[in-house]
């Protein structure tokens, strides 16, 4: 009886225990120990694998990636032109302008590639300095029109002898006198 | 510095060198190190400044110094000349640019004293610092507090000011 109930404590037990973990077989379970955590050999080689979960940073370094490669698409040739401008032709050097020469407008500059822009690209100053005074010279052609229109407006509508401020009337050989015409009518 | 620069705005201090006065059989720190210095940057240097002139040689350019006509001012245009306004206005700036460039080269010149004489700069460097003062005290009476809009018409106005202020202050 005693042995009966120990037995059906001792079943209770065993389907308690999972049979999945690894030290619950039924070889050791009478016998097995319990390990004892504190004198295991630990070793910190290169530390314990962590699976860190962190938020996805694929798009960033997308986009990093997408910029450097768009960036540098063009500024590596304008790079390597730049540079093969400055060893192989070279910047200008300052010399006192020699009697009865007129330098051309791009020769005023140092750097090879702002000559070439002068030369090719841009009007020269003088041509500038020539298009601003032209479109001074128009403007104050225009205002001092204008001036004049107001002060023959105000002639012609005080004196009244002008074409403009006339009013349409009849022709004057249309009045019929008749009626006037002899006193004893 | 540019090879042609004015020796006598920015004279040479004198060289300081002192005689060698070995006492040590010791080699010499400073020289093994000056020495180190000029093979590792100053020679590779100068030998791909060499190079590139060398490649350089055969296309080079010249670029001149643009000098332009006085024309009239604009205290001697007529009333209501545009175009003279505007070529008096151009003449302006051109001297306004002129006049910056001038007040740097001589603060260049005070600095270029003041880093030659070290310590004693107070002492030595009085014409430097008189002559910086005067072109200052100069330009800020002329162009000062004009603003970034300035004009010949705005400086001319300025002036009219001062000229007033000078005609009252002896008399009041």
């Amino acid at each position: 009886m005693v042995g009966m109930s120990v037995l059906r404590s001792a079943a209770a037990f065993a389907a308690r225990l999972s049979p999945l973990k690894s030290g619950n077989n039924a070889a050791n379970l009478l016998s097995r120990t319990i390990p004892r955590t504190d004198k295991v050999a630990v070793r910190w080689g290169h530390g314990k694998k962590l699976f860190v979960i962190k938020p996805s940073d694929y798009y960033d370094r997308r986009f990093l990636r997408l910029l450097q490669y768009y960036v540098l698409l063009t500024g590596v040739p304008v790079a390597v032109f730049v540079t093969c401008v400055n060893v192989f032709v070279g910047e200008a050097e300052l010399v006192e302008t020699p009697e009865d020469y007129e330098p051309e407008h791009w020769e005023y500059y140092k750097h090879p590639i702002t000559r070439w822009i002068a030369r090719n690209i841009y009007d020269s100053p003088v041509k500038d300095y020539e298009k601003m005074m032209a479109a001074i010279q128009i403007e104050k052609e225009k205002a001092d029109t204008r001036l004049t229109q107001l002060e023959v407006r105000r002639h012609m509508r005080q004196k009244g002898d002008g074409p403009w401020f006339q009013r349409p009337t009849l022709d004057k050989g249309l009045i019929d006198y008749s009626p006037k015409s002899t006193p004893d009518n | 510095m540019p090879a042609d620069y004015d020796k006598g705005a920015y004279p040479e201090p004198p060289r300081q060198t002192p005689a060698v006065d070995k006492q040590t059989a010791l080699p010499n720190p400073a020289l093994i190190l000056s020495k180190l210095f000029y093979y590792s940057v100053d020679l590779p240097v100068t030998t791909f400044r060499d190079a590139v002139d060398s490649i350089r040689a055969n296309n080079k350019s010249v670029y001149y110094h643009q000098k332009f006509r006085r024309v009239p001012d604009l205290t001697d245009c007529e009333q209501g000349d545009y175009i003279c306004y505007y070529e008096a206005e151009m003449q302006w700036r051109r001297d306004y640019k002129v006049d910056q460039e001038i007040v740097k080269v001589i603060q260049e010149r005070m600095r270029a004293c003041q880093q030659r004489e070290g310590a004693s700069y107070h002492q030595n460097c009085g014409k430097e610092i008189q002559q910086f003062n005067e072109v200052t005290k100069n330009f800020q009476s002329r162009y000062g507090d004009l603003g970034g809009y300035a004009s010949g018409r705005k400086c001319l106005m300025k002036q009219k000011e001062r000229m007033m202020a000078a005609a009252q202050a002896p008399s009041a």
